[in-house]
């Protein structure tokens, strides 16, 4: 009776319902596709005109060529290259640049020491779930965890401002005694102590007074990591040398304070014969 | 000169191969240009070695300076060896100005401490690379001269790299020496090991070239050159499957040469899986297994499989991890959580 009435209305009801969802899905599906044939009639127009003008522009190729003033696509997409070439260079050039990833951001910090270029270190970092590294290229001696435990969550800018001069310390340091080894090795006697960073070189070297020449032992140790000059200097001769050559010794200790190694030992060639 | 003396210089130049004779033997500096002049370098080995121990006897050699010509001739042909890895750890963050003088002086100590009769000898190379040869002796009989071992140290690095001899029981007092003189406080063992001691460095001073993503443009390489034989009958159907597994090989590999290694070994305790009905185990405990992967190029074989087609790329991360995770002993358990499978043991 009254039930079985009740489900036959239900029933219909849903019918109903269904048919109506059907009947909006067709029209949405119509709109579509209405819309993608405006699309496509409009791309056809365009590539008609297009297809057009290169076949009126064929007969007339010796002739005057397209308004100047209107450079060709190509020429606009190889400017564009050129420019954009140039910018990632000078990005490069700044020393630190950078590249984003799937997973976060590749680092290239580039060295250089007083206009030499020297090596390029890389850092690719994830950013998720918190900024970490994720692998390196960097020296295993050049502190790397200690920095980033201290400014690789706060401040990424600061962490790879700090570890730039590291880096760029460090090279600065190994180039100097790299020069020095190849250009004065004539100076030097024996070998010239050094370790991985660089920051404590020992060696001997002569220095010529009255025509003879007398050694001079120097330790020069680099306490601050990110300075390539030394913090201490300490510069003896031997006990038989003549009195004078302790000044001598003075004012090379205190030249190698302020200036290069390579530079220091420059001048003293230059400065040869007028030592007293 | 020392009987001993004599011999051992005269094995250790049987070692070298022929050509390298005079070079090494200059490299020595032993002996003068002079007396070298006067050795037939074109002579059967055994005869060679025999002048050679003659001129040793004029300069009256002793034992630290045959020495130094083993660590020449072992400097040169490290790959005979056997080389493994160790790592020292610190917990003070001062920086190190490391010493030469200091730490030889402080290796000794330690050594000669525990152990007097050793044999100790040093030198330094261009790298910063520092060599030991310890040659060990017992409480009561002087050092053995051909029971060595080696350490090659690069200053201020946490990695020492140790070629033990035999006598492993000695390797305590070796490893406490170098703590204590590179100012470390404690040293393991990496699961880590290679003949080749140049690719070991590669791996953990991170030397190998890994394929950093960045703008600036690397130097063209001619890897896309197609060969100039190519058949224009043959066509290639599965050009885009290749040009994919090359693409991925290139970011997994990176484009330089791989480190070398001999082998990669890993030790499964994995629960074997298995259908159900066919019952295979009865007790439900891990099966131990050793999986052993052994190539005169290990990496550089692995990068041509995929290419080869005899593998899928991308290749299992287990055997693409090895240079990232400075490791080539691996342990597999099971891994204990929602997701069945299995991890790897730091």
């Amino acid at each position: 009776g009254v039930l079985a009435h009740l489900e036959l209305l239900e029933a219909q009801a849903r019918e109903a319902a269904v048919k109506q969802e059907e009947r909006e899905q067709q029209e949405e599906k119509l709109a579509r596709l209405k819309a993608r044939v405006q699309e496509l009639r409009l791309q056809r127009d365009e590539l008609r005109a297009k297809v057009d003008l290169q076949q009126k522009g064929q007969p007339g190729k010796e002739g005057a060529a397209s308004n100047p003033a209107q450079p060709t696509a190509r020429a606009v997409i190889e400017w564009k290259i050129r420019s954009i070439k140039a910018m990632l260079q000078v990005f490069y050039l700044t020393g630190i640049s950078g590249k984003l990833t799937k997973q976060g951001v590749c680092f290239c910090i580039s060295t250089a020491y007083e206009g030499t270029y020297l090596d390029s270190y890389y850092l690719d970092l994830l950013t998720k779930p918190e900024v970490q590294i994720y692998r390196h290229s960097v020296p295993v001696f050049i502190p790397l965890q200690q920095i980033a435990k201290k400014y690789l969550q706060t401040d990424i800018r600061r962490f790879l401002s700090v570890l730039s001069d590291h880096l760029n310390a460090y090279v600065g340091r190994r180039h100097q005694a790299d020069q020095l080894q190849e250009h004065f090795s004539d100076q030097i006697e024996g070998t010239l102590q050094r370790n991985s960073l660089c920051n404590l070189l020992v060696f001997n070297y002569n220095v010529s007074s009255t025509s003879k020449t007398f050694p001079f032992n120097v330790r020069l140790l680099y306490g601050d990591l990110c300075c390539s000059l030394p913090t201490e200097v300490t510069v003896s001769c031997t006990p038989d040398a003549p009195a004078s050559l302790a000044e001598t010794a003075a004012a090379h200790s205190d030249l190698f304070r302020r200036v290069g190694l390579h530079k220091a030992f420059r001048s003293f060639s230059g400065a040869a014969g007028s030592v007293a | 000169m020392d009987e001993t003396v004599a011999e051992y210089i005269r094995r250790t130049v049987l070692k070298i191969p022929r050509d390298e004779i005079k070079t090494m033997l200059q490299k020595w500096g032993f002996l003068s240009e002079a007396q070298l002049q006067t050795i037939n370098f074109h002579q059967i080995k055994d005869n060679i070695s025999q002048d050679v121990v003659q001129l040793c006897e004029e300069n009256s050699a002793d034992i630290k300076q045959a020495a130094e010509l083993d660590i020449i001739y072992n400097h040169i042909y490290p790959n005979k060896r056997v080389w493994s890895v160790y790592q020292m750890n610190k917990t003070g963050e001062e920086t190190d100005f490391f010493d030469l003088t200091e730490f030889k002086k402080k290796f000794k100590r330690q050594l000669r401490s525990a152990l007097k009769n050793v044999t100790i000898n040093f030198r330094e190379y261009e790298d910063n690379a520092i060599w030991i040869r310890i040659a060990w002796g017992t409480p009561y009989r002087k050092p053995n001269q051909y029971k060595t071992s080696y350490v090659v140290y690069h200053s201020q690095t946490p990695y020492v790299f140790i070629s033990a001899s035999v006598l492993k029981s000695n390797l305590p007092l070796l490893c406490q020496a170098l703590v204590v003189a590179s100012n470390y406080c404690d040293i393991r063992e990496m699961e880590l090991r290679s003949h080749s001691l140049n690719s070991l460095k590669d791996i953990v001073f991170k030397r190998y070239s890994q394929n950093f993503q960045t703008y600036y443009p690397r130097p063209l390489e001619e890897r896309n050159v197609a060969p100039e034989n190519e058949d224009l009958r043959i066509i290639q159907e599965n050009r885009n499957e290749k040009e994919r597994i090359q693409r991925v090989n290139q970011q997994i590999f990176g484009d330089g040469p791989q480190p070398k290694l001999e082998f990669a070994q890993y030790k499964l305790e994995t629960m074997f899986k298995s259908d159900p009905k066919m019952d295979v185990l009865d007790k439900k405990e891990p099966f131990r297994c050793l999986v052993k992967f052994s190539s005169p190029h290990l990496l550089e074989s692995l990068k041509s499989l995929a290419p080869a087609g005899m593998a899928d790329a991308p290749l299992s991360p287990l055997l693409t991890c090895i240079p990232q995770k400075a490791r080539n002993y691996f342990k597999i358990r099971e891994k204990k959580g929602v997701f069945p499978g299995s991890f790897v043991s730091p």
